[in-house]
């Protein structure tokens, strides 16, 4: 009798044992493909999104505006490098699991020629994307500006006004930007950006008007400078260090192509067409090797400024 | 005759009742993961080509969106005029040619050239010896690829009638596929 007991028991416990680590293993096995279909997918949206901002760069347009609609909650990551000859752009996604958990971090995309000003992460199912021409003085890229939520421009200068009411089509679209003229009108729910006063998220400085408009806009504590409306806004919507790094990787461009140019000036002089660039295209090739937005304004601006004068003035066979 | 022998010896040899039901479980058990060892193996090949043509669809997504606004980008751009959307500035591409630089900056692009449709010259690719006397300016070439075109306006500053020229052309960009993909 003993010795039956014993062998069934044995065989049960065989069998539990056994059983336990199948089904173990399949759960685990099923959560670990789970997990990475998720990430697979969210690759793909990530790779969909870079594809996207494609169409939407400018030809001769001012300005562009897009609303990107995810189909699940997301966050897009926005990572930038200034290193190498060009650095380099890198998006990735997460999306919104069941529950308030978010996915694991898509592989990253990564590009040369973008430039995506927006913070560290954007979230929501809905994102604004706004892309401006960035020219110094011939064009150097696309700026594309990415946001989600609200933001409340409290008494901006006209210029902004009139672009931000042209992208919206006249109030038709909403672009995610309220304008007021005080800041007690804001939504409770928006990010806040003055001009020429403080007691706003980010505050805005400017000077001049129009395609001259210039300035420092300070935010959590840190100020960035910039010159001209394209990267006027694309200092409002991104992070202090996103900022920093897509300013550096756009002069790293700006110096490449202001080689070019030269090299350019130099072959339409031997053409019989005389324009006197090549030595202020190679001052603004060493000008270009910045660090920072400051240096940026006091070393590129006006030079690139009287590049253009001077480019203009040209009158048959214009440089850029 | 050792056959024979092991046959005998294995015959001889008297397993308990609980050994046999042990021997039975390892193999239901052996079978069980060879089953799924071989499930495995073919959700994973299935997958792996799924994927391949993912990657395969989006590098031709992303390949024809560029090549409709490459003449915008720019390395192409021709900013002389203010109103031609299509203009390319074939002096600058022709420059770009030779800078090290740029070599990677268009990322999964296994082909990008500009190709002149007409007039056509007798020497196909630009050199610095034949330029602007020729019909192509290659920047990237990679074998295997596939490749899409968009008819553009090649233009440049022509000292012969110190004006400038602009002549029809294409742009050609090429993606690299993925192998095993569909």
């Amino acid at each position: 009798m003993n010795k039956k007991g014993i062998e069934m028991a044995f065989s049960w416990i065989f069998a539990i044992i056994a059983g336990a680590v199948i089904l173990f293993s399949a759960i685990y096995i099923t959560t670990k493909m789970i997990g990475t279909e998720r990430k697979v997918s969210d690759t793909l949206v990530a790779a969909e999104l870079d594809n996207l901002l494609h169409p939407i760069e400018t030809n001769l347009e001012d300005s562009k505006y897009v609303n990107i609609r995810f189909v699940d909650e997301t966050r897009v990551f926005n990572n930038c490098s200034a290193k190498g000859v060009f650095g380099k752009q890198q998006i990735s996604t997460a999306s919104k699991l069941i529950g308030n958990d978010w996915g694991e971090q898509s592989v990253r995309k990564t590009s040369f020629n973008k430039y995506i000003f927006s913070r560290g992460v954007e979230e929501g199912k809905k994102i604004h994307a706004i892309v401006k021409p960035f020219e110094m003085p011939f064009k150097i890229a696309d700026l594309t500006i990415l946001y989600g939520g609200n933001y409340c421009f409290v008494n901006p200068p006209s210029d902004i006004e009139d672009e931000i009411n042209d992208l919206s089509g006249d109030g038709v679209q909403d672009v995610g930007v309220n304008i007021s003229t005080s800041l007690s009108a804001c939504p409770q729910n928006a990010e806040t950006v003055c001009f020429n006063m403080i007691g706003c998220d980010t505050n805005v400085n400017t000077l001049g008007s129009s395609s001259n408009i210039q300035g420092s806009i300070s935010k959590d504590g840190e100020t960035v400078y910039y010159y001209g409306g394209s990267l006027l806004l694309a200092a409002i919507f991104s992070d202090t260090e996103i900022y920093e790094c897509q300013i550096k990787r756009l002069m790293s461009r700006a110096g490449e192509l202001g080689a070019v140019y030269a090299k350019k000036a130099t072959y339409l002089e031997g053409s019989g067409c005389s324009n006197n660039l090549v030595q202020d295209l190679q001052s603004f090739v060493v000008a270009s090797a910045i660090n920072n937005s400051h240096e940026f304004v006091q070393q590129v601006v006006n030079l690139a400024n009287d590049l253009e004068e001077r480019n203009g003035n040209i009158a048959k066979c214009k440089v850029f | 005759m050792i056959w024979r022998n092991a046959m005998e010896i294995l015959q001889s040899v008297r397993y308990s009742k609980g050994q046999f039901k042990i021997q039975q479980m390892v193999f239901v058990l052996v079978a069980t993961m060879i089953f799924f060892g071989i499930v495995a193996v073919f959700y994973v090949s299935i997958r792996l080509g799924s994927i391949k043509g993912d990657v395969q669809d989006e590098r031709q997504e992303a390949v024809i969106a560029q090549v409709r606004k490459m003449s915008g980008t720019p390395e192409f751009i021709w900013s002389a005029w203010e109103d031609c959307a299509s203009c390319v500035d074939i002096d600058k591409v022709f420059l770009l040619k030779n800078r090290t630089s740029y070599q990677g900056f268009w990322k999964d692009v296994a082909l990008l050239k500009l190709v002149r449709v007409y007039p056509r010259y007798q020497t196909s690719e630009c050199t610095t010896v034949s330029y602007p006397r020729c019909n192509e300016i290659t920047l990237i070439e990679k074998p295997g690829y596939q490749s899409y075109e968009a008819f553009v306006s090649l233009c440049r500053y022509d000292g012969a009638i110190e004006q400038s020229r602009c002549e029809l052309g294409k742009v050609v960009i090429g993606f690299e596929g993925v192998e095993g993909a569909a």
